[in-house]
């Protein structure tokens, strides 16, 4: 067949309809920056997701399933289902498999966000993303038993500046009635944006959590018990207890069998997970939401086809003339038919390449936004194998029901005396 | 259904036939009574006028002259080939190589200049574009000259020029690449008394320059006598 023929006279039919077919063109346009879009975006947040914690080699917390442990360490929802005795904490830290270890208080919260009691192993050997230590935008650690350090959407959240003093609340909760007010803190820090869950806690020392507590036993505060700031400065505090710790081993390899024994230790009932491991069975979790969210994407692209289609079969009673004219010259009735399906193609081609410029346009003038916003980290990268084998099942589908015009163009040409105009 | 046929002058003597009809039958659908059509002979070069009134089958005859159809009875020869005895596809190709078409009107491709129309055919027909000399753009821009389309209007799109041009361009490419047989399907019923003289004497004047012999269908038997043979399709109505 004449190939380059049909591909010019396609291109220029095309052009010569670019009105009409710039609608259609701009639907599809959008449908497959969606589609790219969420599948970009479920390749960065996952990417993102998995790597919440890192260089963390085991967490351990009061005996319970992972996901549990899991989320109430790292990600803040839910609540602790136990305690462990601080001595447990202290019989970890002299492990000699053990480099370091960040002890994790919680329980309490500040307007909604969670109160993490933590100490100074926390900046020094917390770890996220690829390998990227917490850093301080403003300010620095706490140094004293009444300083907070607050995560980077806390304090954008807030507006909360270093200098400023806030009371923590008892419990948990956005509005919460029993609030610490005999023992303000005050900010010292704020950390850089993570992206993660660190960016929506205020962090504490363990001493700090112990000090506000005292005279809180019974569960309220009982009045000329509390402590003052002033009268704490002098105090030491030991906790009894702590939520869980976060375990970095001197060599993973030992990672299992340390696991082995702190879910078996006699003395208290431990759960220890590897985070990477339950972060993953949480995603399988998700993962068939956001699949759920691609399919419907899916079908948006289809719909937009199918629209393609119908103009392109309304278009088609207005080029009975030209048809009629192309097979007068000569032209075989597959050549004909073929200008349909290259036409298709042709036009998911350029609202492939459309929506590549507008999903790239769009990435990098709101990705700054959303980092200051949301804490999302978005950055433009190049697409992957499967995000490009995604976009090419767009031409691929333009040129399956491409066939639908082409075909029925090819049967009636066939049967068509000269002269004679089809579709009617 | 009655015919004529006359001939002004004799029949070719030797078998050098542009066009060969004989016993022509066709049915557009087995419920419809058979069309029958009298024999058509036109030895190379020589013009063909067919009168007939609308209704008369006149399209139908186009249309198995051209191998768009094939005839349920009787044979069409074209320069020597029998149309009915090759494939579809091959009788799209032997239309592509052998025959120019012009018809009523809207006879050019709306997205295509001028130019761009007139060269179809080469880009459709390696013989077209063997016959051609020097090239396709030069020949066409002659051609084009011929017909008084004005330089300016080659490169504009077809749909703003005036019927009577758009006519002449249609007129320009079935010329194209010298085909042996030209058919014209009422290409003059749109332009006015003038025009069509003129578009007749431009075309058979073409025509006989390049050997083409030009089947010319018209329901205005005045413009018969510019041809070497009549033929006449009584039709019902």
């Amino acid at each position: 067949m004449k190939t380059r023929l049909a591909f010019s006279l396609a291109l220029a039919s095309l052009w010569h309809r670019r009105r009409v077919l710039a609608l259609v063109c701009l639907t599809l346009t959008l449908s497959v920056s969606l589609l790219l879009g969420i599948q970009y975006l479920r390749a960065e947040i996952r990417q993102s997701f998995t790597s919440t914690i890192s260089g963390t080699d085991l967490i351990v917390g009061a005996r319970s399933g992972q996901l549990n442990l899991l989320l109430y360490t790292v990600f803040h929802i839910g609540d602790a289902t136990n305690n462990i005795r601080w001595s447990t904490f202290r019989k970890l830290q002299e492990d000699p498999r053990i480099d370091w270890l960040i002890p994790i208080s919680l329980g309490d919260s500040y307007r909604g966000y969670r109160v993490v009691a933590t100490d100074s192993n926390f900046p020094e050997h917390f770890r996220y993303g690829q390998e990227q230590p917490v850093s301080l935008a403003e300010g620095q650690w706490f140094s004293d038993v009444f300083h907070v350090v607050l995560g980077a959407g806390v304090a954008r959240e807030l507006g909360h500046k270093p200098g400023e003093e806030i009371i923590l609340s008892h419990g948990g909760g956005r509005t919460s009635f029993s609030n610490h007010e005999d023992t303000p803190f005050r900010i010292t820090g704020i950390l850089e944006a993570t992206g993660t869950p660190v960016d929506q806690a205020v962090y504490i020392s363990l001493a700090g959590m112990e000090a506000m507590h005292v005279g809180w036993e019974s569960g309220v505060a009982i009045p000329g018990r509390t402590l003052t700031p002033e009268k704490a400065r002098g105090m030491t505090f030991t906790p009894d207890a702590i939520t869980a710790a976060y375990v970095g081993l001197k060599s993973p390899v030992l990672t299992f069998q340390l696991q082995r024994a702190l879910n078996q230790s006699a003395e208290e009932p431990l759960s220890a997970i590897l985070p990477g491991v339950a972060l993953s069975e949480l995603w399988r979790l998700m993962g068939q939401f956001e699949k759920a969210l691609l399919g419907i994407t899916g079908f948006v692209v289809i719909t937009s086809l199918v629209g393609l289609v119908a103009v392109l079969l309304t278009l088609q009673t207005q080029r009975a003339h030209e048809i009629a004219v192309l097979r007068a010259t000569g032209a075989s009735t597959g050549l004909v038919a073929s200008l349909h399906v290259i036409e298709c193609v042709a036009l998911a081609l350029v609202s492939c390449l459309l929506a590549l410029a507008v999903g790239a346009g769009l990435l990098t003038g709101i990705a700054p936004w959303l980092l200051d916003n949301y804490g999302i980290n978005l950055t433009l990268r190049p697409l992957n194998p499967t995000e490009w084998a995604l976009l090419a099942t767009v031409p691929a589908a333009a040129a399956l029901v491409g066939l639908l015009p082409a075909s029925a163009t090819w049967r009636r040409t066939r049967t068509q005396g000269l002269g004679e105009i089809s579709g009617q | 259904m009655t015919s004529t046929t006359e001939t002004r002058h004799n029949p070719a003597k030797d078998g050098e036939l542009a066009l060969e009809a004989r016993d022509l039958g066709f049915q557009w659908a087995s419920s419809q009574p058979m069309l029958r059509f009298p024999d058509v002979v036109i030895p190379r070069g020589e013009h063909l006028f067919l009168q007939g009134a609308s209704g008369s089958g006149k399209s139908t005859l186009l249309s198995l002259l051209s191998g768009m159809q094939v005839p349920h009875s009787g044979s069409v020869r074209i320069l020597g080939s029998e149309l009915q005895r090759l494939g579809s596809g091959a009788r799209d190709r032997f239309r592509a190589d052998h025959i120019g078409v012009i018809f009523q009107q809207f006879n050019l491709v709306p997205y295509l200049s001028a130019l761009a129309n007139v060269t179809l055919p080469c880009r459709l027909s390696r013989v077209r574009l063997e016959q051609t000399r020097p090239d396709p753009d030069s020949a066409a821009k002659e051609l084009l000259g011929l017909l008084a389309i004005p330089e300016d209007h080659w490169h504009r799109k077809v749909t703003r020029l005036s019927i009577g041009q758009q006519q002449r361009i249609a007129a320009a490419r079935a010329l194209m690449g010298s085909p042996g047989i030209i058919l014209a399907d009422e290409p003059t019923s749109a332009l006015d008394s003038d025009n069509r003289d003129r578009f007749l004497d431009l075309l058979l004047g073409l025509a006989d320059d390049r050997g083409a012999s030009v089947v010319f269908v018209s329901h205005d038997r005045s413009l018969s006598r510019h041809f070497h043979h009549l033929v006449h399709l009584g039709g019902e109505s």
